[in-house]
Protein backbone atom coordinates (compact mmCIF):
# COMPACT_ATOMS: atom_id res chain seq x y z
CA UNK A 1 0.00 0.00 0.00
CA UNK A 2 1.31 3.44 -0.92
CA UNK A 3 2.49 5.59 1.94
CA UNK A 4 0.22 8.28 3.30
CA UNK A 5 1.54 11.83 3.30
CA UNK A 6 0.67 14.44 5.90
CA UNK A 7 1.37 18.12 6.49
CA UNK A 8 3.33 18.71 9.68
CA UNK A 9 4.33 22.33 9.28
CA UNK A 10 3.49 25.42 7.30
CA UNK A 11 4.81 28.87 6.63
CA UNK A 12 3.56 31.86 4.71
CA UNK A 13 4.61 35.32 3.61
CA UNK A 14 2.16 37.44 1.70
CA UNK A 15 0.48 40.83 1.81
CA UNK A 16 -2.12 39.46 4.24
CA UNK A 17 0.50 38.35 6.74
CA UNK A 18 4.11 37.29 7.08
CA UNK A 19 3.38 34.44 9.47
CA UNK A 20 0.59 31.91 9.95
CA UNK A 21 -1.03 33.73 12.88
CA UNK A 22 -1.38 37.09 11.14
CA UNK A 23 -2.41 35.42 7.88
CA UNK A 24 -5.08 33.48 9.78
CA UNK A 25 -6.32 36.70 11.40
CA UNK A 26 -6.58 38.47 8.03
CA UNK A 27 -8.50 35.52 6.57
CA UNK A 28 -10.94 35.27 9.44
CA UNK A 29 -11.47 39.05 9.47
CA UNK A 30 -12.02 39.08 5.72
CA UNK A 31 -9.51 41.90 5.38
CA UNK A 32 -8.11 42.65 1.94
CA UNK A 33 -4.46 43.60 1.62
CA UNK A 34 -4.93 44.95 -1.88
CA UNK A 35 -4.09 48.64 -2.33
CA UNK A 36 -2.96 50.96 -5.06
CA UNK A 37 0.82 51.15 -5.46
CA UNK A 38 3.28 52.97 -7.67
CA UNK A 39 5.76 50.61 -9.32
CA UNK A 40 8.96 52.23 -10.50
CA UNK A 41 12.26 51.34 -12.10
CA UNK A 42 13.72 54.83 -11.74
CA UNK A 43 12.88 58.32 -12.82
CA UNK A 44 10.36 58.51 -15.64
CA UNK A 45 9.61 54.80 -15.32
CA UNK A 46 6.52 54.66 -13.18
CA UNK A 47 3.16 52.96 -13.34
CA UNK A 48 0.29 52.73 -10.91
CA UNK A 49 -1.76 49.61 -10.26
CA UNK A 50 -3.51 47.80 -7.45
CA UNK A 51 -1.34 45.12 -5.92
CA UNK A 52 -0.96 42.96 -2.84
CA UNK A 53 2.53 43.85 -1.74
CA UNK A 54 4.46 42.21 1.09
CA UNK A 55 5.43 44.92 3.56
CA UNK A 56 7.26 45.08 6.87
CA UNK A 57 9.62 42.15 6.31
CA UNK A 58 12.86 44.04 5.62
CA UNK A 59 14.29 43.20 9.01
CA UNK A 60 13.41 39.51 8.72
CA UNK A 61 14.91 39.39 5.21
CA UNK A 62 18.06 41.09 6.52
CA UNK A 63 18.36 38.43 9.22
CA UNK A 64 18.32 35.57 6.68
CA UNK A 65 22.09 35.76 6.35
CA UNK A 66 24.73 36.22 3.74
CA UNK A 67 23.66 33.67 1.11
CA UNK A 68 20.15 35.02 0.93
CA UNK A 69 21.26 38.65 1.02
CA UNK A 70 22.54 37.92 -2.48
CA UNK A 71 19.33 36.30 -3.69
CA UNK A 72 16.25 37.65 -5.44
CA UNK A 73 13.20 38.54 -3.41
CA UNK A 74 11.40 35.36 -4.51
CA UNK A 75 14.11 33.24 -2.86
CA UNK A 76 14.06 35.41 0.25
CA UNK A 77 10.29 35.00 0.61
CA UNK A 78 10.69 31.24 0.17
CA UNK A 79 13.27 31.16 2.97
CA UNK A 80 11.09 33.21 5.32
CA UNK A 81 8.16 30.83 4.75
CA UNK A 82 10.33 27.71 4.94
CA UNK A 83 11.93 28.79 8.24
CA UNK A 84 8.40 28.97 9.67
CA UNK A 85 7.45 25.58 8.24
CA UNK A 86 10.55 23.84 9.63
CA UNK A 87 10.01 25.39 13.04
CA UNK A 88 6.27 24.66 12.97
CA UNK A 89 7.01 21.00 12.21
CA UNK A 90 9.12 20.85 15.36
CA UNK A 91 12.35 20.32 13.43
CA UNK A 92 15.56 22.18 14.09
CA UNK A 93 16.93 24.47 11.39
CA UNK A 94 20.40 23.86 12.86
CA UNK A 95 20.47 20.16 12.06
CA UNK A 96 20.74 19.19 8.38
CA UNK A 97 17.46 17.78 7.09
CA UNK A 98 19.55 15.22 5.23
CA UNK A 99 19.45 12.83 2.29
CA UNK A 100 15.82 11.81 2.65
CA UNK A 101 14.37 15.33 2.55
CA UNK A 102 13.14 16.74 -0.76
CA UNK A 103 12.77 20.40 -1.72
CA UNK A 104 10.19 20.95 -4.43
CA UNK A 105 9.36 24.60 -5.01
CA UNK A 106 7.26 26.24 -7.66
CA UNK A 107 7.79 29.58 -9.36
CA UNK A 108 5.78 30.96 -12.24
CA UNK A 109 8.59 33.24 -13.31
CA UNK A 110 11.43 33.34 -10.80
CA UNK A 111 13.80 36.22 -10.12
CA UNK A 112 11.95 38.86 -12.03
CA UNK A 113 13.41 41.88 -10.27
CA UNK A 114 17.00 40.68 -10.70
CA UNK A 115 16.53 40.43 -14.46
CA UNK A 116 14.61 43.70 -14.60
CA UNK A 117 17.39 45.50 -12.69
CA UNK A 118 19.87 44.10 -15.19
CA UNK A 119 17.94 45.42 -18.18
CA UNK A 120 17.30 48.83 -16.62
CA UNK A 121 21.06 49.06 -16.02
CA UNK A 122 21.95 47.99 -19.55
CA UNK A 123 19.43 50.14 -21.37
CA UNK A 124 19.16 53.22 -19.20
CA UNK A 125 22.44 53.56 -17.37
CA UNK A 126 24.94 51.87 -19.64
CA UNK A 127 25.79 49.64 -16.69
CA UNK A 128 26.77 45.99 -16.77
CA UNK A 129 24.43 43.47 -15.13
CA UNK A 130 25.26 42.37 -11.60
CA UNK A 131 27.44 39.25 -11.82
CA UNK A 132 24.93 37.17 -9.89
CA UNK A 133 21.97 38.10 -12.10
CA UNK A 134 21.65 34.61 -13.58
CA UNK A 135 21.92 32.86 -10.21
CA UNK A 136 19.30 35.18 -8.75
CA UNK A 137 16.93 34.74 -11.68
CA UNK A 138 16.84 31.01 -12.42
CA UNK A 139 13.51 29.54 -11.30
CA UNK A 140 15.25 26.88 -9.19
CA UNK A 141 17.13 29.53 -7.17
CA UNK A 142 14.64 29.35 -4.31
CA UNK A 143 14.68 25.52 -4.22
CA UNK A 144 18.48 25.55 -4.28
CA UNK A 145 18.71 28.16 -1.53
CA UNK A 146 16.44 26.08 0.71
CA UNK A 147 18.32 22.89 0.02
CA UNK A 148 21.56 24.67 1.03
CA UNK A 149 19.98 26.43 4.00
CA UNK A 150 18.67 23.23 5.61
CA UNK A 151 21.15 20.68 4.27
CA UNK A 152 18.27 18.94 2.49
CA UNK A 153 19.95 16.59 0.03
CA UNK A 154 17.08 14.54 -1.33
CA UNK A 155 15.36 15.25 -4.67
CA UNK A 156 15.21 19.00 -5.31
CA UNK A 157 13.95 20.97 -8.26
CA UNK A 158 11.66 23.77 -9.34
CA UNK A 159 8.24 23.30 -10.84
CA UNK A 160 6.87 25.84 -13.26
CA UNK A 161 3.29 25.79 -14.47
CA UNK A 162 2.26 29.44 -14.11
CA UNK A 163 -0.56 29.81 -11.59
CA UNK A 164 -0.57 26.07 -10.82
CA UNK A 165 3.15 25.85 -9.89
CA UNK A 166 2.56 25.81 -6.13
CA UNK A 167 -0.11 23.12 -6.23
CA UNK A 168 1.95 21.04 -8.64
CA UNK A 169 5.01 21.36 -6.37
CA UNK A 170 3.07 20.19 -3.30
CA UNK A 171 1.41 17.34 -5.19
CA UNK A 172 4.64 16.18 -6.79
CA UNK A 173 6.53 16.31 -3.51
CA UNK A 174 3.83 14.14 -1.92
CA UNK A 175 4.16 11.69 -4.81
CA UNK A 176 7.94 11.51 -4.23
CA UNK A 177 7.29 10.63 -0.60
CA UNK A 178 4.63 8.09 -1.58
CA UNK A 179 7.00 6.46 -4.04
CA UNK A 180 9.75 6.18 -1.43
CA UNK A 181 12.13 8.64 -3.13
CA UNK A 182 12.06 10.78 0.02
CA UNK A 183 10.64 10.56 3.55
CA UNK A 184 9.72 14.20 3.87
CA UNK A 185 9.97 17.40 1.90
CA UNK A 186 9.65 21.14 1.87
CA UNK A 187 7.04 21.87 -0.78
CA UNK A 188 5.46 25.09 -1.92
CA UNK A 189 6.21 28.05 -4.11
CA UNK A 190 7.24 31.66 -4.13
CA UNK A 191 6.84 34.60 -6.46
CA UNK A 192 7.88 38.24 -6.53
CA UNK A 193 6.74 39.90 -9.72
CA UNK A 194 5.43 43.23 -8.48
CA UNK A 195 7.89 45.19 -10.57
CA UNK A 196 7.53 48.02 -13.03
CA UNK A 197 8.18 45.94 -16.13
CA UNK A 198 6.06 43.04 -15.00
CA UNK A 199 3.07 45.24 -14.21
CA UNK A 200 3.33 46.83 -17.66
CA UNK A 201 3.38 43.36 -19.21
CA UNK A 202 0.29 42.35 -17.23
CA UNK A 203 -1.41 45.59 -18.21
CA UNK A 204 -0.63 44.87 -21.86
CA UNK A 205 -2.55 41.62 -21.51
CA UNK A 206 -5.60 43.61 -20.37
CA UNK A 207 -6.36 41.19 -17.61
CA UNK A 208 -5.55 43.28 -14.52
CA UNK A 209 -8.28 44.91 -12.54
CA UNK A 210 -7.92 48.70 -12.44
CA UNK A 211 -9.11 48.83 -8.84
CA UNK A 212 -9.93 45.68 -6.86
CA UNK A 213 -10.15 41.90 -7.05
CA UNK A 214 -13.82 40.87 -6.76
CA UNK A 215 -14.05 37.13 -7.46
CA UNK A 216 -17.48 35.76 -8.39
CA UNK A 217 -19.06 39.25 -8.22
CA UNK A 218 -21.01 40.65 -11.14
CA UNK A 219 -18.64 43.65 -10.96
CA UNK A 220 -15.43 41.59 -11.22
CA UNK A 221 -13.02 43.22 -13.64
CA UNK A 222 -9.76 41.33 -13.47
CA UNK A 223 -7.05 39.97 -11.26
CA UNK A 224 -4.71 41.75 -8.88
CA UNK A 225 -1.14 40.53 -8.52
CA UNK A 226 0.32 39.67 -5.11
CA UNK A 227 3.80 38.64 -3.94
CA UNK A 228 4.89 36.07 -1.41
CA UNK A 229 5.48 32.43 -0.65
CA UNK A 230 3.88 29.43 1.00
CA UNK A 231 5.82 26.38 2.14
CA UNK A 232 4.61 23.13 3.71
CA UNK A 233 6.55 20.40 5.47
CA UNK A 234 5.23 17.13 4.09
CA UNK A 235 6.06 13.85 5.78
CA UNK A 236 5.28 10.20 5.51
CA UNK A 237 2.44 9.62 7.98
CA UNK A 238 4.09 6.81 9.90
CA UNK A 239 7.29 8.82 10.40
CA UNK A 240 5.38 11.91 11.49
CA UNK A 241 3.34 9.85 13.95
CA UNK A 242 6.42 8.09 15.29
CA UNK A 243 8.12 11.35 16.17
CA UNK A 244 4.94 12.86 17.60
CA UNK A 245 4.80 15.66 15.04
CA UNK A 246 1.77 17.94 14.88
CA UNK A 247 -0.40 16.93 11.91
CA UNK A 248 -2.50 19.51 10.07
CA UNK A 249 -4.02 17.15 7.52
CA UNK A 250 -3.34 14.37 5.08
CA UNK A 251 -2.76 15.24 1.46
CA UNK A 252 -5.36 12.69 0.48
CA UNK A 253 -5.68 13.55 -3.19
CA UNK A 254 -3.87 15.34 -5.99
CA UNK A 255 -5.44 15.78 -9.40
CA UNK A 256 -3.53 17.17 -12.35
CA UNK A 257 -4.22 17.39 -16.05
CA UNK A 258 -4.13 19.81 -18.97
CA UNK A 259 -6.90 21.40 -20.99
CA UNK A 260 -4.88 20.97 -24.17
CA UNK A 261 -6.93 23.76 -25.64
CA UNK A 262 -5.92 27.38 -25.17
CA UNK A 263 -3.16 29.53 -23.64
CA UNK A 264 -5.57 31.94 -21.97
CA UNK A 265 -9.11 30.63 -21.77
CA UNK A 266 -9.86 28.01 -19.13
CA UNK A 267 -11.94 24.92 -19.91
CA UNK A 268 -14.66 23.30 -17.80
CA UNK A 269 -13.57 19.80 -18.86
CA UNK A 270 -10.00 20.26 -17.63
CA UNK A 271 -10.92 21.91 -14.35
CA UNK A 272 -13.65 19.37 -13.58
CA UNK A 273 -11.33 16.51 -14.55
CA UNK A 274 -8.58 17.65 -12.18
CA UNK A 275 -11.09 18.15 -9.38
CA UNK A 276 -12.49 14.65 -9.88
CA UNK A 277 -9.00 13.13 -9.89
CA UNK A 278 -8.18 14.84 -6.58
CA UNK A 279 -11.43 13.66 -5.00
CA UNK A 280 -11.19 10.05 -6.14
CA UNK A 281 -8.74 8.79 -3.46
CA UNK A 282 -9.96 11.24 -0.79
CA UNK A 283 -12.26 9.92 1.95
CA UNK A 284 -15.94 10.32 1.26
CA UNK A 285 -17.05 13.45 3.13
CA UNK A 286 -20.35 15.18 3.71
CA UNK A 287 -20.55 18.26 1.46
CA UNK A 288 -21.43 20.20 4.63
CA UNK A 289 -17.86 19.63 5.83
CA UNK A 290 -16.11 20.50 2.58
CA UNK A 291 -14.36 23.79 1.86
CA UNK A 292 -13.22 24.70 -1.64
CA UNK A 293 -10.49 27.32 -1.92
CA UNK A 294 -11.31 28.32 -5.47
CA UNK A 295 -8.85 29.48 -8.08
CA UNK A 296 -11.26 32.45 -8.25
CA UNK A 297 -9.10 34.99 -10.04
CA UNK A 298 -11.82 37.59 -10.45
CA UNK A 299 -11.50 37.51 -14.23
CA UNK A 300 -14.48 37.40 -16.54
CA UNK A 301 -13.61 33.91 -17.78
CA UNK A 302 -12.24 31.98 -14.81
CA UNK A 303 -15.00 32.35 -12.26
CA UNK A 304 -18.01 31.07 -14.29
CA UNK A 305 -15.86 28.27 -15.76
CA UNK A 306 -14.76 27.19 -12.30
CA UNK A 307 -18.37 27.40 -11.06
CA UNK A 308 -19.48 25.06 -13.84
CA UNK A 309 -16.61 22.66 -13.11
CA UNK A 310 -17.47 22.47 -9.39
CA UNK A 311 -21.16 21.94 -10.24
CA UNK A 312 -20.33 19.20 -12.70
CA UNK A 313 -18.25 17.28 -10.13
CA UNK A 314 -20.48 17.77 -7.08
CA UNK A 315 -23.90 17.80 -8.75
CA UNK A 316 -26.68 18.69 -6.33
CA UNK A 317 -24.19 18.68 -3.43
CA UNK A 318 -22.46 21.75 -4.89
CA UNK A 319 -24.86 24.10 -3.10
CA UNK A 320 -23.83 22.67 0.28
CA UNK A 321 -20.13 23.45 -0.23
CA UNK A 322 -18.44 26.48 1.25
CA UNK A 323 -16.45 28.02 -1.59
CA UNK A 324 -14.30 31.13 -1.52
CA UNK A 325 -11.50 32.90 -3.29
CA UNK A 326 -8.94 34.17 -0.82
CA UNK A 327 -7.26 35.97 -3.75
CA UNK A 328 -9.72 38.73 -2.88
CA UNK A 329 -7.49 39.34 0.15
CA UNK A 330 -3.91 38.30 -0.67
CA UNK A 331 -4.08 38.85 -4.42
CA UNK A 332 -3.05 36.42 -7.13
CA UNK A 333 0.42 35.14 -6.29
CA UNK A 334 0.82 33.43 -9.67
CA UNK A 335 3.29 30.59 -9.14
CA UNK A 336 2.88 30.86 -5.39
CA UNK A 337 -0.94 31.02 -5.46
CA UNK A 338 -1.48 27.30 -4.98
CA UNK A 339 1.00 27.20 -2.10
CA UNK A 340 -0.37 30.19 -0.18
CA UNK A 341 -3.93 28.97 -0.79
CA UNK A 342 -2.99 25.52 0.49
CA UNK A 343 -1.83 27.25 3.67
CA UNK A 344 -5.13 29.18 3.81
CA UNK A 345 -7.07 25.91 3.40
CA UNK A 346 -5.08 24.18 6.15
CA UNK A 347 -5.53 27.09 8.56
CA UNK A 348 -9.26 27.10 7.79
CA UNK A 349 -9.46 23.39 8.58
CA UNK A 350 -7.42 23.71 11.75
CA UNK A 351 -9.28 26.74 13.08
CA UNK A 352 -12.76 25.74 11.95
CA UNK A 353 -13.85 28.49 9.59
CA UNK A 354 -14.49 29.13 5.93
CA UNK A 355 -12.52 32.22 4.86
CA UNK A 356 -14.65 34.66 2.88
CA UNK A 357 -14.53 36.01 -0.63
CA UNK A 358 -13.85 39.65 0.23
CA UNK A 359 -14.90 42.68 -1.82
CA UNK A 360 -18.00 40.85 -2.97
CA UNK A 361 -20.80 43.04 -4.31
CA UNK A 362 -23.57 41.82 -6.61
CA UNK A 363 -24.29 38.12 -7.25
CA UNK A 364 -23.63 36.87 -10.77
CA UNK A 365 -26.03 34.10 -11.89
CA UNK A 366 -23.10 32.46 -13.71
CA UNK A 367 -21.17 32.23 -10.42
CA UNK A 368 -23.98 30.99 -8.21
CA UNK A 369 -22.19 28.82 -5.65
CA UNK A 370 -22.07 29.79 -2.00
CA UNK A 371 -18.89 31.85 -2.24
CA UNK A 372 -18.93 32.90 1.43
CA UNK A 373 -19.34 36.59 0.63
CA UNK A 374 -17.38 39.09 2.72
CA UNK A 375 -17.59 37.40 6.09
CA UNK A 376 -15.87 34.30 7.35
CA UNK A 377 -18.16 31.59 8.67
CA UNK A 378 -17.56 29.00 11.39
CA UNK A 379 -17.40 25.60 9.74
CA UNK A 380 -16.06 22.20 10.57
CA UNK A 381 -13.91 21.27 7.60
CA UNK A 382 -13.04 17.61 7.06
CA UNK A 383 -12.00 18.02 3.44
CA UNK A 384 -10.39 21.12 1.94
CA UNK A 385 -9.88 21.39 -1.79
CA UNK A 386 -7.49 23.92 -3.27
CA UNK A 387 -7.94 24.64 -6.97
CA UNK A 388 -5.27 25.99 -9.30
CA UNK A 389 -6.06 26.46 -12.99
CA UNK A 390 -3.15 28.05 -14.80
CA UNK A 391 -2.55 29.98 -17.97
CA UNK A 392 -1.66 27.50 -20.64
CA UNK A 393 -4.43 25.19 -19.43
CA UNK A 394 -2.50 23.44 -16.65
CA UNK A 395 -4.66 22.28 -13.78
CA UNK A 396 -3.75 21.06 -10.30
CA UNK A 397 -6.09 20.39 -7.39
CA UNK A 398 -5.04 19.45 -3.86
CA UNK A 399 -7.35 17.59 -1.47
CA UNK A 400 -6.50 17.81 2.24
CA UNK A 401 -8.42 15.61 4.64
CA UNK A 402 -8.60 15.72 8.40
CA UNK A 403 -6.52 13.03 10.09
CA UNK B 1 46.24 56.68 -11.50
CA UNK B 2 43.93 54.82 -9.17
CA UNK B 3 45.20 53.68 -5.79
CA UNK B 4 45.19 50.05 -6.82
CA UNK B 5 46.36 48.70 -3.46
CA UNK B 6 43.80 50.68 -1.45
CA UNK B 7 40.89 49.98 -3.79
CA UNK B 8 41.69 46.30 -4.04
CA UNK B 9 42.09 45.86 -0.29
CA UNK B 10 38.75 47.62 0.28
CA UNK B 11 37.02 45.30 -2.16
CA UNK B 12 38.58 42.25 -0.51
CA UNK B 13 37.56 43.53 2.91
CA UNK B 14 33.93 43.78 1.82
CA UNK B 15 33.76 40.19 0.66
CA UNK B 16 36.17 38.29 2.90
CA UNK B 17 33.93 37.03 5.68
CA UNK B 18 36.72 34.76 6.94
CA UNK B 19 38.91 37.67 8.08
CA UNK B 20 38.77 39.34 11.47
CA UNK B 21 41.55 41.86 10.72
CA UNK B 22 41.82 44.12 7.69
CA UNK B 23 43.54 42.34 4.79
CA UNK B 24 47.07 43.33 3.76
CA UNK B 25 49.28 42.41 0.82
CA UNK B 26 50.60 39.50 2.90
CA UNK B 27 47.20 37.97 3.64
CA UNK B 28 46.88 34.50 2.15
CA UNK B 29 44.09 34.11 -0.39
CA UNK B 30 43.24 30.82 1.31
CA UNK B 31 42.48 32.67 4.55
CA UNK B 32 39.95 35.08 3.03
CA UNK B 33 36.98 32.76 3.46
CA UNK B 34 35.48 33.71 0.12
CA UNK B 35 32.84 31.52 -1.47
CA UNK B 36 31.86 31.01 -5.08
CA UNK B 37 29.50 33.98 -5.06
CA UNK B 38 32.14 36.27 -3.55
CA UNK B 39 34.72 35.42 -6.22
CA UNK B 40 32.32 36.54 -8.92
CA UNK B 41 31.45 39.68 -6.97
CA UNK B 42 35.10 40.57 -6.29
CA UNK B 43 35.96 40.29 -9.98
CA UNK B 44 32.98 42.47 -10.87
CA UNK B 45 33.93 45.11 -8.29
CA UNK B 46 37.56 45.16 -9.43
CA UNK B 47 36.49 45.58 -13.05
CA UNK B 48 34.03 48.35 -12.19
CA UNK B 49 36.23 50.28 -9.79
CA UNK B 50 39.60 49.89 -11.47
CA UNK B 51 38.37 49.96 -15.05
CA UNK B 52 40.16 46.80 -16.01
CA UNK B 53 38.92 43.64 -17.62
CA UNK B 54 39.93 40.49 -15.79
CA UNK B 55 40.49 37.64 -18.28
CA UNK B 56 38.98 35.21 -15.82
CA UNK B 57 37.41 32.04 -17.01
CA UNK B 58 35.70 30.07 -14.28
CA UNK B 59 36.57 26.87 -16.13
CA UNK B 60 40.29 27.30 -15.53
CA UNK B 61 42.29 27.32 -12.31
CA UNK B 62 41.69 30.95 -11.43
CA UNK B 63 44.61 31.49 -9.09
CA UNK B 64 47.53 29.81 -10.83
CA UNK B 65 50.62 30.50 -8.68
CA UNK B 66 49.05 33.42 -6.82
CA UNK B 67 48.98 32.82 -3.07
CA UNK B 68 48.69 36.20 -1.36
CA UNK B 69 46.50 39.25 -1.79
CA UNK B 70 49.65 41.06 -2.94
CA UNK B 71 50.00 38.57 -5.81
CA UNK B 72 46.44 39.41 -6.87
CA UNK B 73 47.10 43.15 -6.70
CA UNK B 74 50.25 42.76 -8.82
CA UNK B 75 48.32 40.73 -11.37
CA UNK B 76 45.62 43.40 -11.60
CA UNK B 77 48.27 46.15 -11.84
CA UNK B 78 49.90 44.20 -14.66
CA UNK B 79 46.61 44.03 -16.53
CA UNK B 80 46.09 47.76 -16.04
CA UNK B 81 49.50 48.57 -17.56
CA UNK B 82 48.70 46.39 -20.58
CA UNK B 83 45.36 48.14 -21.14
Amino acid sequence: MARRVVVTGLGVVCASGADAASFNAALSDGRTAIAEHVFTAGEGLETTAPGAKVEGVDEAVGALGRDLARADLFSQYAALAADQAVDDAGLSADEPLGDRTAVILGAGIGGHSAMEDAYVGILRKDRRPHPLTILKTIPNAAASQLSIRYGARGPAFAVSSACASGAHAIGLCANLIRSGAADRGLAGASEAVLTYGSILAWKAMHILSPDMCRPFSKERNGLVIGDGAGVLMLEAYEAAKARGAPIYAELAGFGMNADGADMINPAVDGAAGALALALEPAPSTSPDAVYVNAHGTGTLMNDPTETKAIRRVFGADADRLAVSSTKSMHGHLLGAAGAVEAVASLLAMKNGFAPPTANYQTPDPDCDLDVTPNEARPRRIDLALSNSFAFGGMNAVLAFSRV
Amino acid sequence: MADVDGTFLDIIKNHAVGLTDAPTRDTLVADLGIDSFAIVEIIYDVEEQLGVEIPFNANENPLGDMKTVGDLIDAVSGLMKKA
